[in-house]
């Protein structure tokens, strides 16, 4: 998922914000950078899907947090891509990263990165899925119903805005291999910019459908959303997650996911810290095996080579 | 994830924001030259960015079209030809330099090709700016506006992607992003280049006349200006009813059940109201005021709006700006005359007057405005403990406030002997019911017979800022000091602030607001009392209120639904909404046993899951 949906925002003047076209590898954003490893501070990397300033102040209550229940000082910082995130961490200038389960999964065969927490969604499930969406007036119904059809995703690398929605079409055995299917089954494909773009697209009846996170509507105006459907659903993914570096030591994993683990949306002192971390319902364990789903997904488009990692729980 | 009821803003690029709201500017009359002026400032400042030159020449033609003209400033007086030359000629140089900013933003894409980045901004740019003849078309031109969108898209896909992390990047097909681009470029030179003009329409829009698929007959429906707010105050007004407080049963009120209706629905209106969604309590949000409420060139405030002007209803525009602020309700059943300046003695003929001359509507039904006015006699002032029943100060009142009470009981001279009693009779619910001139009309003709204003209340005043008829006092303070240098009163400071307590005091009432700003499942409920006029407009045989009603339910059931708590039950709503579709389908069908059976299945899915719509 290329874009963040901010769940809950006490006001809200655009309560969706997404990430739009991050091309290119972006430096971590303003003073707060990150600085040479001082022993004793936690270094945790942020993703901003659009305002890095406010997502500056937004980590503020939250690194206190943190603080306060590890006792040890934390340094906030933010990236504006995945790719940076990961790098920093390669580079062993963050401990900790938020990041989506492509990314992932590539840290993890490339750094050792370890999987700490996934976020739980509205629905109550650390998982998401992305959708085929129409309009509503498009008569169209099925998957197959798009023979000939044009699409829209969001970005060739993006789990959400393409491999998910494209594999939908792979299991009805609609489209094979590994390019991008344009010409055969579809009359046509764009990569759209991202999410928003994409879903935009169809509203406007400039393609006939788009494949994109099950939350995509969500970009829309509230007036407009109804006006665009979903007409067939992907398997579903974990959900965005908290990462840490191999060797961060065991008591900081371990209080650090306890902290967050025991957010409860429920108190309002824990919702004020849950609605400045993307306004997600709160926080589960997060295990090897939760990415089971799609990495081999990842692995047939070649972004990890040995997708069996995931598959159970021993490597944790 | 809930949200109140608050619409975000579309987020528009400066340009096409200035663009549009220039244009709905240039199509008021009287035109609001100054509004138009800030506006073309920005397309021209950004302009300059841009393309330095074309900048200038569009400077120099704006000041050449205003001729020795200042401007404007007394734009009530513009004669018709002048303001119609002149609102033309001003669309037109906008609408250029807005065709040249976008194609300047089109080579500049093309230039930088293939630097990803680089290209990836200047295509968004691209984009945004095209957004300012996003309003006009998809509805004049769908054809060539698809194919604009499908060239924009191929172009961003063009791009390709750097990867993640080195992996799976797209290398960028520069001959197709340019060629995209290009295809778009050429509309927009043949369209909205140099040569522009405005066509014939009275309502000026940016009509692509040159090109072969342009629908000379299709408009595209009026839109609020950039920058408008119709969202309402958070949180809301609390409403107090009189047949609430004395414990009726709301099922046995049908009439007020229609008012109630009547006030929450765009459907009693005409375009373009109707369609921007727009009901009385937009601007009385729960028979109060609504402090937000603001339209470019129709408001000169948050709070307030020329109620004739020729964007609403054409036909009853008095080709004058003159915003009010607007009045809370509260009581209104005790404060004849109607109007900021009491030009109707009649409750039923001024809200007939707000249908059909204000809001375009059709003729309403009799039983409709019974309606209306059987609900609005229902509001009640906020409950006072400070205040007898007499209007004199109870004995909970402070000090200061008792003080107050005497200046405000005083006789000036200089006021030729009244006191602020003897307009605000404290035991006539504070009005006198006539008009006075006190100078607070500006602008007017010396002799000018529309200077007189209402006395308003000063009951619940303290939650209804800012005050006089134009919102031009921000406290009650400021129009005490206003009374004070006015008249001089000779009050000291400490007076002041005496009279200002004991003004406060008056206007005081208890919970003015409600204290969530989480109010789903009231307004559900209150659905399910408009309703239950149903039976009553069956037996009157009303098919056309009944639709009102069911088309007002679905359409607020549509608005509100992103209020949920928790979007699994956003099912829920659909299914609601769709009854009253239902329902309208099968009345429009003359089915009446359909009608019957989606009314009884929307009471009963209601029922089921009441606890649940929060
Ligand atoms: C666009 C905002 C707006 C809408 C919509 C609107 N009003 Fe008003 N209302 C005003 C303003 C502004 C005034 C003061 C106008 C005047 O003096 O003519 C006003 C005045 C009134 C008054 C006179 C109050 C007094 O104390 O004299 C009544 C009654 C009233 N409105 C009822 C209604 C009803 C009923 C509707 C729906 C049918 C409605 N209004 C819709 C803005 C609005
Ligand atoms: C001659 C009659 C008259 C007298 C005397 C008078 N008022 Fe008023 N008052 C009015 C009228 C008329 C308005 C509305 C003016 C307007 O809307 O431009 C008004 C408006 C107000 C308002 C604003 C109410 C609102 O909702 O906008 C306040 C407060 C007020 N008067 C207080 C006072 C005080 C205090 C005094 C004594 C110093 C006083 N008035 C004397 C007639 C009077």
């Amino acid at each position: 998922m290329k874009f963040k949906i901010l769940w809950a925002r006490p006001i809200a003047v655009c309560f969706v914000v997404c990430l739009v076209g991050l091309a290119g590898h972006s430096p971590a954003w303003g003073a707060s950078a990150p600085d040479q490893a001082t022993a004793e501070q936690l270094k945790i990397a942020f993703i901003s899907y659009a305002n890095p300033q406010q997502v500056i102040e937004d980590i503020k209550p939250v690194v206190a947090y943190l603080e306060g229940r590890l006792r040890v000082p934390v340094k906030g910082f933010v990236t504006l891509d995945y790719g940076s995130s990961v790098e920093s961490m390669r580079n062993g200038h963050t401990d900790v990263a938020f990041v989506d389960p492509l990314a992932f999964m590539m840290a993890h065969e490339q750094i050792g990165a370890i999987p700490l927490l996934l976020e739980v969604y509205p629905e109550g499930k650390p998982t998401y899925h992305s959708n085929v969406w129409v309009r509503r007036d498009s008569g169209l119904t099925k998957a197959e119903d798009l023979a000939g059809k044009t699409m829209a995703f969001a970005d060739p690398v993006d789990m959400s805005g393409y491999l998910l929605p494209r594999d939908i079409f792979e299991r009805k055995s609609l489209i094979d291999g590994v390019d991008r299917p344009d010409g055969g089954f579809f009359s046509r494909v764009y990569f759209a910019g991202g999410d928003e773009q994409a879903m935009r697209a169809v509203f406007n009846g400039f393609v006939d459908a788009a494949g994109v996170s099950q939350y995509a509507y969500l970009l829309l105006r509230p007036e407009e959303r109804d006006q665009v459907i979903p007409i067939a659903q992907s398997i579903e993914s974990p959900s965005h997650l908290v990462m840490c570096r191999p060797g961060l030591s065991d008591d900081i994993q371990r209080k650090l996911t306890q902290s967050l683990a025991r957010l409860d949306i429920s108190r309002e002192e824990d919702k004020k810290i849950l609605d400045k971390l993307y306004g997600v319902r709160g926080f589960v364990e997060a295990k090897m095996s939760d990415f089971s789903s799609v990495a081999p997904i990842a692995a047939r488009y070649g972004f990890i080579k040995h997708p069996a990692t995931f598959m159970s729980d021993a490597g944790k | 994830m809930a949200t109140a009821h608050i619409i975000p803003p579309e987020e528009l690029h400066p340009v096409a924001e200035a663009y549009r709201r220039c244009t709905f500017a240039l199509n008021l009359n009287p035109v609001p030259w100054e509004l138009v002026r800030q506006d073309v400032e920005s397309i021209e400042h950004w302009l300059r960015t841009a393309d330095a030159d074309a900048a200038d020449r569009f400077d120099s033609d704006y000041l050449a079209v205003l001729g020795n003209d200042d401007g404007g400033e007394d734009s009530s007086v513009e004669a018709p030809s002048t303001r119609e030359r002149k609102r033309r000629a001003v669309f037109e140089l906008c609408t250029r330099a807005v065709g040249r900013a976008l194609l300047t933003a089109l080579e500049e894409a093309i230039r930088v090709a293939p630097d990803r980045e680089l290209a990836r901004n200047h295509l968004n740019l691209s984009q945004a700016v095209l957004a300012a003849f996003a309003d006009t078309l998809p509805y004049v031109d769908p054809e060539a506006y698809r194919i604009l969108g499908k060239a924009f898209l191929s172009a961003s896909d063009a791009i390709g992607s750097d990867g993640l992390m080195n992996h799976g990047g797209v290398s960028f097909d520069v001959p197709r992003f340019r060629s995209n681009l290009q295809t778009v470029a050429a509309y927009i030179r043949a369209n909205f280049g140099d040569d522009f003009a405005a066509g014939p329409d009275a309502w000026l829009s940016p009509r692509p006349l040159a090109s072969p698929t342009h629908r000379v007959r299709a408009v595209a429906p009026r839109r609020l200006p950039p920058g408008a707010n119709l969202n309402k105050q958070l949180p809301r007004p609390r409403q107090i009813l009189n047949m609430a407080a004395r414990g009726v049963d709301e099922s046995q009120t049908p009439l007020i059940a229609l008012g109630d209706m009547a006030f929450d629905s765009a459907f009693i209106f005409g375009e373009p109201a109707r369609s921007l969604a727009m009901s009385c309590n937009t601007c009385h949000n729960k028979g109060v005021t609504n402090p937000n409420f603001v339209v470019p060139g129709l408001s000169s405030r948050p709070g307030g709006m020329d109620v004739s002007n020729n964007f609403f209803t054409g036909h009853a525009n008095n080709g004058h700006f003159d915003p009010l602020d607007i009045p809370d309700l509260r009581g209104i059943r005790f404060t004849a005359p109607y109007g900021r300046n009491g030009r109707f003695s009649s409750l039923r003929e001024f809200v007939r007057n707000v249908i059909v001359n204000e809001f375009n509507g059709p003729e309403p039904d009799p039983i409709l405005l019974d309606g209306i006015i059987a609900y609005m006699n229902e509001f009640d002032f906020l409950p006072n403990p400070h205040l007898n029943a007499d209007g004199t100060l109870a004995a909970s009142a402070s000090d200061a406030a008792r003080r107050g009470e005497a200046i405000f009981r005083r006789p000036f001279p200089q006021m030729a002997d009244r006191s602020c009693a003897t307009c605000h009779v404290p035991s006539a619910n504070f009005v006198d019911h006539q008009r006075h001139d006190l100078g607070t009309v500006n602008g007017h003709e010396p002799y000018s017979m529309d200077r007189a204003m209402d006395t308003p209340t000063l009951l619940s005043s303290a939650y209804t800022a800012p005050y006089f008829h134009d919102g031009s006092q921000p406290t009650l303070r400021s129009v005490n000091e206003w009374f004070n240098t006015t008249f001089g009163l000779g009050l000291t400071e400490h007076d002041l602030s005496d009279l200002t307590a004991y003004v406060r005091t008056v206007g005081d009432g208890i919970d003015a607001y409600e204290d969530s700003v989480y109010y789903l499942d009231a307004e559900m409920e209150e659905f399910s009392f408009f309703l239950s006029a149903f039976e009553f407009l069956a037996e009157k045989n009303k098919p056309e209120l009944m639709n009102a009603t069911f088309q007002t339910i679905a359409l607020e059931i549509r608005n509100h639904k992103w209020e949920l708590q928790d979007y699994a039950h956003l099912p829920t709503m659909d299914a609601l909404a769709e009854l009253m579709d239902e329902a309208y389908e099968a009345n429009q069908l003359g089915d009446w046993d359909r009608v019957v059976g989606s009314v009884e299945a929307y009471r009963r899915l209601y029922a089921a899951n009441m606890e649940d719509l929060k």
